[in-house]
């Protein structure tokens, strides 16, 4: 019914490309991943595929390439603590794309759901109908005190972390920045690089989401980051106003420049393209770049310039120098 | 990273998520809660305890846990109570769910909260030694029980309500709310 959530104008209407939704549940037959042997992981991915709505489609995870499985990560399907992780696993889709279902990650069931643009409360609500299509069968491990019991105390209670993915290319240039960190943990939000955890930020694009998962209802949780995220982007208009009112002329000459080395490089690195496109975003978002939106949104072809992605095309690997001259490739046919 | 928590001081090792969880939130009351426990601890000048034994159900040791950070299955939660409420009190804020349940647990689910409340109550008076107030939780939670136990039907309902000496003498099924120790 949707296309994925990447292609739709959605996502490059604002500083909010993304809502994401994740629940974390667990069996109450079988022990969480840390005591769990692998017969018992092949019973419990079973059980939980058959409890998952029939129109989400099954993937085998050992049966993916590695490219392929680097494409889920990208896409951030899957973690990349699923994909180390060597008991069986399983990996249900909706046809869509936009909602899907780790099966024996940290937790035995991870759901997650997401929607282009400012969409908390349709993800949620996607999330829940999963989550109780597979509660309709399945007993969860449930405390009436703590919760949904997890396998790490930190997602113990909703099991929900909600992130919205944002950009932020002039906020993050200011010194402000570095003193935003320290005030959202305040309310239990945390901001984090395009790929979560440990990850440098790429193009101007972070995840902000809750911490803390017990003690607040979910619709609680998720006003509590809509309010931070709102306030985090009000800073990213203010820094794009003084930018725009000091040194627009110098700005417009950085996006068109950036436009130009996408349109026309021979060779070009993940993080080069990345902050590249991140001027360009910015250029069309507030009509400071006069040339054709190409037909992908900005996001999908940040993704498609990832590694995976990119040999997945190619249906090879490739090495890093390879993979330089194909992405120049792909990005002049984009934009040329 | 290093803790105060009854006026020892205890090292925690935590998976990367939790300690940067437990790591941001350094704050002025969680110092001073740490102060509070330490004087408390002098003043009282209990005996150290031993560790809790490991779960009975998948064997994770308290070792396993404090170097993980990580629980091996739900009765963990019960083994290790006292650290994942210390735990659950620093980095959640809180130890009480106040989100979603699970459907099929919908129907009870007020009584289940009641009977919760009042044991946990119930606990606070015992150790308060204010037996007048206890004996009269007793009775009200006697009371919310009776019915569930006389249809005694179903599982479920057997284990959240189980009769009055199951309940208070220790088992490891989670919805079992057990006073500790």
């Amino acid at each position: 019914m949707n296309n994925p959530w990447f292609t739709q104008p959605g996502t490059d209407e604002g500083p909010v490309l993304s809502s994401r939704i994740r629940l974390a549940r667990n069996l109450r037959k079988y022990p969480f991943h840390q005591k769990l042997n692998a017969s018992a992981a092949a019973g419990m991915v079973a059980e939980i595929s058959g409890a998952v709505p029939s129109d989400f489609y099954k993937l085998d995870m050992q049966s993916l390439s590695e490219a392929e499985q680097k494409v889920f990560l990208e896409k951030h399907i899957v973690s990349p603590e699923f994909l180390r992780w060597d008991l069986p696993r399983g990996l249900m889709i909706s046809n869509d794309q936009n909602v899907s279902v780790m099966l024996n990650e940290e937790d035995h069931v991870r759901i997650q759901s997401v929607r282009p643009g400012d969409a908390l409360a349709d993800a949620l609500a996607t999330a829940n109908a999963v989550d109780d299509a597979i509660e309709a069968t399945l007993e969860y491990a449930f405390h009436t005190e703590y919760g949904f019991l997890t396998a790490c105390p930190t997602n113990t209670g909703t099991g929900l972390r909600a992130s919205y993915m944002i950009h932020l290319p002039c906020l993050e240039r200011t010194d402000k920045f570095k003193t935003l960190l320290p005030a959202i943990s305040k309310f239990g939000i945390t901001l984090r690089g395009i790929y979560g955890e440990g990850t440098e930020s790429m193009g101007g694009i972070y995840q902000i989401s809750n911490q803390t998962t017990l003690g607040k209802t979910e619709e609680e949780i998720i006003q509590v980051l809509q309010n931070m995220t709102r306030k985090v982007i009000e800073h990213e208009g203010h820094a794009r106003e003084k930018m725009l009112t000091t040194h627009r002329a110098d700005q417009e000459n950085i996006i068109y420049r950036a436009y130009g080395v996408l349109a026309y490089s021979r060779k070009i690195t993940t993080k080069e393209a990345m902050d590249l496109l991140s001027e360009v975003r910015l250029g069309y978002l507030y009509g400071l770049l006069d040339r054709p939106r190409p037909t992908k949104t900005i996001y999908q072809i940040m993704m498609e310039i990832q590694p995976g992605h990119l040999q997945r095309t190619a249906g090879r690997e490739m090495d890093e120098t390879e993979r330089d001259y194909a992405r120049a490739q792909y990005l002049r046919e984009i934009f040329v | 990273m290093q803790q105060f928590i009854g006026g020892k001081k205890k090292e925690i090792h935590l998976c990367q998520d939790c300690s940067i969880k437990i790591e941001m939130p350094i704050s002025f009351e969680n110092i001073f809660q740490g102060f509070l426990n330490s004087i408390q601890s002098m003043q009282t000048n209990r005996p150290a305890k031993p560790p809790a034994a490991p779960c009975a159900r998948c064997g994770m040791t308290h070792e396993q846990f404090k170097s993980k950070g990580k629980l091996g299955c739900e009765d963990c939660y019960q083994a290790f109570a006292k650290e994942v409420e210390a735990l659950f009190k620093n980095v959640q804020g809180s130890t009480h769910h106040t989100g979603k349940f699970p459907r099929r647990m919908g129907v009870d689910i007020r009584t289940r909260r009641e009977a919760d409340d009042l044991r946990r109550q119930l606990k606070e008076a015992v150790e308060a030694e204010n037996y007048e107030e206890a004996a009269r939780l007793r009775d009200t939670l006697r009371i919310l029980e009776t019915p569930r136990s006389k249809t005694g039907t179903n599982e479920e309902m057997q284990r959240t309500f189980p009769d009055e000496q199951q309940g208070f003498e220790g088992n490891t099924s989670m919805n079992r709310e057990v006073p500790h120790e």
